[in-house]
């Protein structure tokens, strides 16, 4: 073995130093292990099938559950007929509305409450009565006898005509969600007005789906009145806590575990109807429930990227200064107050120096499943709009629009009350990062010299973005427990969403302690055994918890140089650790192995606890980024072929290399899917039902669908003062721009600009021919 | 409805089980049978996290009627790595980062797998037609392509430009 | 989840043709389409008949007169790779390489692949509608971007979704049908059946009949054949529009052939305008420009699918182009 190959605390690299008690932790200077591209911690299982996700779940004596979803967009459940369901083999219980203890509250994400059983349906796909039974096929066969009576009302499933007068109405008094949220500064009159070119567009971006692979749903088991959940959730303290208030049970009765979970990009984020009704099946039954919704359920009942109809006015001045931005989104998240335009106008307010800005959103009710929050809610539309229109702004004034986003850097949140300043902007960065690892000039003259020769057409496009959130904070509890071999268990409640929690958390640790990440056991995401977490999303894991995982390693060494200094008969601040031994940095000769520190031999372990400590005051912590991409067009047929994609991401530190781009990439596939290929359909013109309920009439991106070469290019600003760890959020950030930069690519290539999503022939082979036409 | 008897091999092991005349393949494997590591994400054949090895051609086990194995030999992802040891397409994927929440891996590995046993040196335009059948929402596919690359001979494991 | 059927895999055709004979039986041949199907209830079934066990349905060989003959249940992937097909009907395994995902072309087989059901999100969803007995066809009014722009019969506008079927009718194959009565062979243009003729069928099987092979007549010389789709995804999509070509060129001429569009109509539609517009003449520029637009010319577009026009004159237009250059 090279020296280099061995860890770096086996080179005679001391850990990194021990601040006493109290004193604050700064960001490394250096590090040795964060940062690096390490394959994941729990790969193993991973790629081995030895995983167990939540669905994969088997418990002996287990039933299986399943749910009668009214078919109708908008109808009142007369009467429930159970009698032939409860008389079926197999069989062992029933539940509706009417059965003693399922008359529960239940509240969607904001606001105002409805029933676990609602006897008025309000979207297609909404809990009517669940049965649970010895196999699968048993409990669906049930549920296909209870017989229902519904009174069919007239729907509203299109926000566009939900607030025309005389439309359904989905509650009394009608069909917006409160009072439109307004927002300004400055005057946009006025800045029309000093504007050299104003211009003004409509946009619109349909509704996506998350569909994580993992299906949603859980397992639940009473033992007498402790419950217990295996759900495939984002985050198991959320599941307790809703789970909990909707049951009355104290927190302590309902334990919740999650230690894998396939995808949830937001949708998992809370639980779902269906985990309630499992624990009620399974109290029924006094036996276990499995209830794992089918795919088609997922679809009409898990939440979604609302559509979003947006109007953007902007001025510019020659010299590309912004003048004002005017903007009004509507949108809808459903049947209840559920999100529908939420940030969506964010990037309008804040992503670049603008002195007059006015905007509006409007939510509207419809009859369709609520909304769930998806990676980076409101942000990819708003950035659709916004993305565009500096496009076109920058040609009308001749202008390279890497430049004319360069001209409108902000020095601070304009949006925030009090301006605070952001802890980095790396939005600058970004974008010249990223303009020269793409080689934007040189694209741009080559799709420029391309000229008008042949009908498959080459073009360049670019988008930048903030990230509203990505900062973390509070709260966080982690443990560490030092063994006496001098291996550690790192416990924390946080889910590993697929994004690397796990291995990064425990590359912390190796970094701090000097330990082999596989000599690291991380125990995460049960509320049982580990400690509490808010869900993993908002691009906020790495930087809550991180730090928080720093303090506790940083606790553990306190302690352990104490023990040394106990023994080594010497100060705890004179100790430093370094090939697995302590040492006085005065008298190198004064060491003793960490496995010889007697006060660690004697307690057998030593546990360290950290905590998320308070953001800076008057600063926030946001992540910035730029997207280049390059497309080619046929032009006769509309078809588009991503070529590649450049990111130039400021997520601060980079915790871990291979699963930061692991992020980068699925955040820009992710991207692809929204701009070119998803979207949901429903019949409004006769039944207000889904219409594409499947996976394959709604499309996600396929290998063939994205480019291989997607380059991704942190910027790794230094940020002494988000955290203790230099890290911001990064999941979401990545998203944002980039439907809007092929759009822009696309129209580099073509001279069309694609307004509505998705960018496929269907709506391209049309604009081209209307374009051919007009010449 | 009486169940019937099938006959197969999974991972090298024969196999006799009573199945319904309606189980597909997919519920067998996980809920009679055990192996989990075979996922089920669609039911419909879209998705390709069910997908198994049948006499070594990538099939959708949820759309395989399990009495349609018989006499046939199956691989799960779980006869794939032996004794500890990963197979080495598993450890490309680990050591290329072609792994993120896990849902999709089997699936992927497992048409990886069919395809490299055919084509040893597939070009780039192969793998991604190989694996277009296996959706993955989490990292989408560039580290993935790049890990099955990464196994062809060494003057080729790089993908193209 | 399926329904409760029995599960037979009969020994013989004969076998296989009694038990399809017997009240809601369903053919099972790669069963991609079948359970598909029966999962979404868009039928239901009491007897799942598994042809596998016919292995005289298998296989790709050379009949006597230099033809193709190809067994039904010849896998969409041995139909792809087939060294004589490439060589000689090219278009039809450009067709098999375009079918779903690698995965289904595994399982799926060509008997199956054409006498699939129709992939319409009404047809396939909880609607009752006109073709599975009905009396709407929700699409006309609905949600109609995927759906035909010919040959509605104003009954049901779902569009045939093989891509095999119109590289066959361009090739002019036949298909062996066997049944109680014995076995026929219908030319696979005969095959399908309108709406207009019968809303509720697709193919002019009757209860009891099988597809068992499918025979390609000898090549002519100077064929040229390919087929082309514009899909919204990559894989694992139908067309949203298609064009298989087969056409005889001789002297720079093209002297006979076939146009046949997918993604257009409730059945593979041959475009007898377009063959009409370039039999008999040169591939030049204003040929190819005149043919592209008389394909599209009757076309009768629903509210959302307008796109279809613009798009099949442009591959009729690129397509056409490929082959005159060779």
């Amino acid at each position: 073995m090279k020296a280099s190959d061995k860890p770096y605390y086996l080179r005679g690299i001391p850990v990194p130093e021990t601040p006493a008690p109290g004193k604050e932790l700064h960001p490394w200077k250096e590090t040795h292990v964060i940062g690096k591209p390490l394959s994941r911690a729990d790969a193993y299982q991973r790629v081995s099938g030895a995983a167990i996700f939540p669905s994969d779940t088997l418990l002996p004596d287990m039933l299986y559950g399943a749910i009668l979803r009214c078919p109708y967009p908008n109808a009142l459940v007369k009467s429930v007929d159970v009698s032939q369901a409860e008389r079926l083999s197999g069989v062992r219980a029933v539940i509706t509305g009417s059965t003693p203890g399922a008359d529960l509250k239940w509240t969607y994400l904001q606001g105002s409450s409805t029933k676990l059983f609602d006897p008025h349906c309000r979207f297609e796909g909404e809990t009517v009565a669940a049965v649970a039974a010895e196999t699968p096929y048993q409990a669906w066969d049930a549920v296909q006898t209870i017989s229902v009576q519904y009174q069919v009302l007239p729907y509203t499933v299109d926000e566009r005509s939900a607030i025309e007068p005389g439309a359904p109405k989905v509650h009394q008094p009608g069909n917006r969600v409160g009072q439109p949220e307004k927002y300004q500064r400055g005057g946009v009159e006025k800045g029309f007005s000093e504007a050299d070119v104003v211009l003004e567009q409509d946009y619109r971006t349909e509704c996506e789906l998350h569909t994580p692979l993992e299906l949603h749903g859980c397992v639940a088991k009473w033992d007498g009145d402790q419950l217990t959940i295996w759900e495939s959730t984002q985050g198991v303290y959320g599941v307790q806590s809703k789970v909990a208030q909707v049951l009355a049970l104290p927190l302590s009765k309902v334990r919740v575990v999650g230690h894998y979970i396939g995808g949830g990009f937001g949708s998992k984020l809370q639980p779902g109807k269906y985990t309630v009704i499992a624990a009620l099946l399974a109290k029924a039954a006094a036996r276990p429930v499995k209830l794992f919704l089918s795919r088609e359920e997922t679809f009409l009942s898990c939440g979604n990227r609302p559509p979003s109809n947006m109007r953007l006015k902007a001025g510019v001045k020659k010299d590309g200064t912004l003048t004002a931005l005017q903007f009004s989104v509507t949108g809808t998240g459903g049947a209840y107050p559920a999100g529908g335009v939420s940030l969506v106008d964010w990037l309008i307010r804040d992503l670049y120096t603008c002195p007059n800005v006015q905007t509006e959103a409007i939510d509207i009710f419809t009859h369709t499943g609520p909304a769930r929050p998806f990676r980076a809610p409101g942000h990819p539309q708003g950035s659709w709009a916004l993305e565009q229109m500096l496009d076109a702004l920058a040609e009308k004034i001749s202008m390279d629009p890497v430049e004319l986003r360069l001209k409108n850097i902000p020095a601070f949140s304009q949006a925030r009350d009090g301006n605070p300043k952001y802890t980095t902007t790396g939005l600058r960065e970004c974008l010249e990062t990223g303009a020269k690892t793409f080689g934007w000039r040189e694209a741009l003259q080559r799709v420029r010299e391309s000229g008008r020769a042949g009908h498959i057409k080459r073009g360049v496009g670019m988008a930048a973005c903030l990230w509203v959130a990505g900062g973390g904070g509070p709260p966080s509890t982690i443990i560490i427990k030092l063994f006496s071999d001098g291996s550690a268990n790192l416990n924390m409640g946080a889910s590993d969403i697929g994004t690397g929690t796990k291995t990064v958390m425990a590359m912390v640790l190796s970094e701090e302690l000097g330990l082999d990440i596989d000599r690291i056991q991380i125990e995460n995401a049960d509320t049982g055994t580990t400690q509490y977490a808010t869900p993993s999303g908002g691009s906020k894991t790495v930087p809550t918890e991180a730090p928080a995982v720093r303090a506790a390693a940083v606790h553990v060494k306190q302690q352990l140089l104490a023990m040394a200094a106990e023994d080594l008969k010497t100060q705890a601040a004179n100790l430093i650790i370094k090939d697995g031994e302590i040492v006085a940095a005065s008298d190198p000769s004064k060491k003793i192995k960490i496995t010889d520190v007697a006060g660690l031999k004697k307690r057998g372990v030593l546990v360290g606890v950290g905590y998320r400590g308070p953001n800076p005051k008057n600063k926030v912590t946001n992540p910035f980024g730029a997207q280049f991409c390059e497309v080619l067009v046929n032009t006769r047929t509309g078809e588009v072929e991503v070529v590649r994609f450049v990111a130039a991401q400021d997520s601060g530190r980079v915790m871990n290399r291979l699963t930061y781009e692991n992020q980068v990439i699925g955040g820009i596939t992710m991207g692809i899917g929204l701009a070119m290929t998803e979207f949901r359909v429903l019949d409004k013109n006769e039944t207000g039902k889904l219409c594409n309920k499947n996976w394959h009439d709604y499309k996600l991106p396929t290998a063939l669908d994205v480019p291989s070469d997607i380059v991704s290019v942190p910027v790794e600003l230094e940020d002494s003062e988000a955290n203790s760890t230099g890290a911001k959020g990064l999941g979401e950030p990545v998203t944002i721009p980039t439907a809007a930069a092929i759009a822009n690519a696309v129209y580099n290539a073509t001279g069309i600009r694609v307004t509505t999503t998705p960018i496929n022939p269907v709506q391209l082979s049309l604009l081209l021919s209307e374009a051919k036409i007009k010449g | 409805m009486k169940k019937q008897l099938l006959s197969m091999n999974v991972n090298d092991e024969t196999i006799e089980v009573a199945v319904e005349a309606s189980a597909s393949l997919l519920e067998v494997l996980r809920d009679e049978l055990g192996y989990i590591g075979v996922k089920e994400g669609c039911s419909e054949g879209a998705c390709g996290a069910c997908t198994v090895l049948m006499d070594g051609r990538p099939v959708r086990s949820c759309l395989t009627l399990a009495l349609e194995a018989e006499g046939s030999s199956i691989t799960t992802i779980e006869g794939l790595a032996s004794g500890g040891q990963l197979h080495p397409i598993q450890q490309a994927f680990v050591d290329r980062g072609a792994v993120q929440c896990g849902f999709c891996t089997p699936g992927m590995i497992l048409s990886a797998k069919a395809l490299l046993d055919h084509n040893p040196n597939p070009s780039d335009e192969e793998i991604k037609d190989a694996l277009a059948g296996n959706f993955c929402r989490c990292t989408g596919y560039a580290k993935i392509l790049d890990a099955v690359c990464s196994l062809r001979p060494a003057s080729s494991s790089k993908p193209g430009r | 989840m399926l329904p409760n059927f029995k599960y037979v895999r009969p020994g013989s055709v004969e076998e296989a043709i009694d038990h399809l004979t017997s009240e809601g039986a369903r053919v099972h041949a790669g069963g991609t389409d079948l359970l598909g199907c029966l999962r979404d209830n868009v039928f239901g079934a009491l007897k799942v008949v598994s042809i596998n066990a016919l292995d005289d349905l298998r296989g790709i060989r050379q009949t006597p007169d230099r033809g193709v003959r190809i067994g039904a249940l010849a896998t969409i992937t041995q139909v792809e790779n087939h060294e004589l097909i490439n060589e000689r009907y090219k278009g039809l395994a450009m067709g098999a390489s375009e079918v779903a995902s690698p995965q289904l072309r595994n399982q799926g087989t060509i008997g199956g692949n054409i006498c699939q059901k129709p992939r319409c999100w009404y047809y396939r969803g909880e609607f009752h509608c006109i073709r599975k007995g009905g009396n709407l066809c929700y699409a006309f009014g609905g949600e109609n971007q995927f759906h035909c722009i010919f040959g509605s019969d104003k009954k049901c506008c779902i569009v045939h979704p093989s891509d095999i079927a119109p590289a066959l009718v361009a090739f002019d194959a036949r298909v062996r049908v066997s049944g109680h009565k014995g076995d026929r062979l219908v030319p696979i243009e005969k095959f399908y059946v309108l709406p207009g003729e019968d809303v509720e069928r697709e193919t002019v099987l009757e209860a009891g009949e099988i597809v068992t092979e499918i025979i390609l007549p000898p090549i002519i010389e100077g064929t040229r054949s390919s087929y082309r789709k514009v899909r919204a995804r990559r894989s694992w999509d139908f067309a949203l529009a298609g064009v298989a070509l087969a056409l005889v060129l001789k002297g720079g001429k093209v002297e006979s052939g076939r146009v046949v569009l997918s993604g257009a109509a409730p059945v593979p539609w041959r475009s007898h305008t377009v063959e009409k517009v370039i039999i008999g003449q040169k591939l030049d520029s204003k040929t190819i420009t005149r043919a592209a637009e008389t394909a599209v010319h009757n076309a009768e577009p629903l509210a959302k699918n307008s796109y279809k026009i613009p798009l099949f004159k442009a591959i009729i237009e690129e397509e056409l182009t490929k082959i005159a250059i060779g």
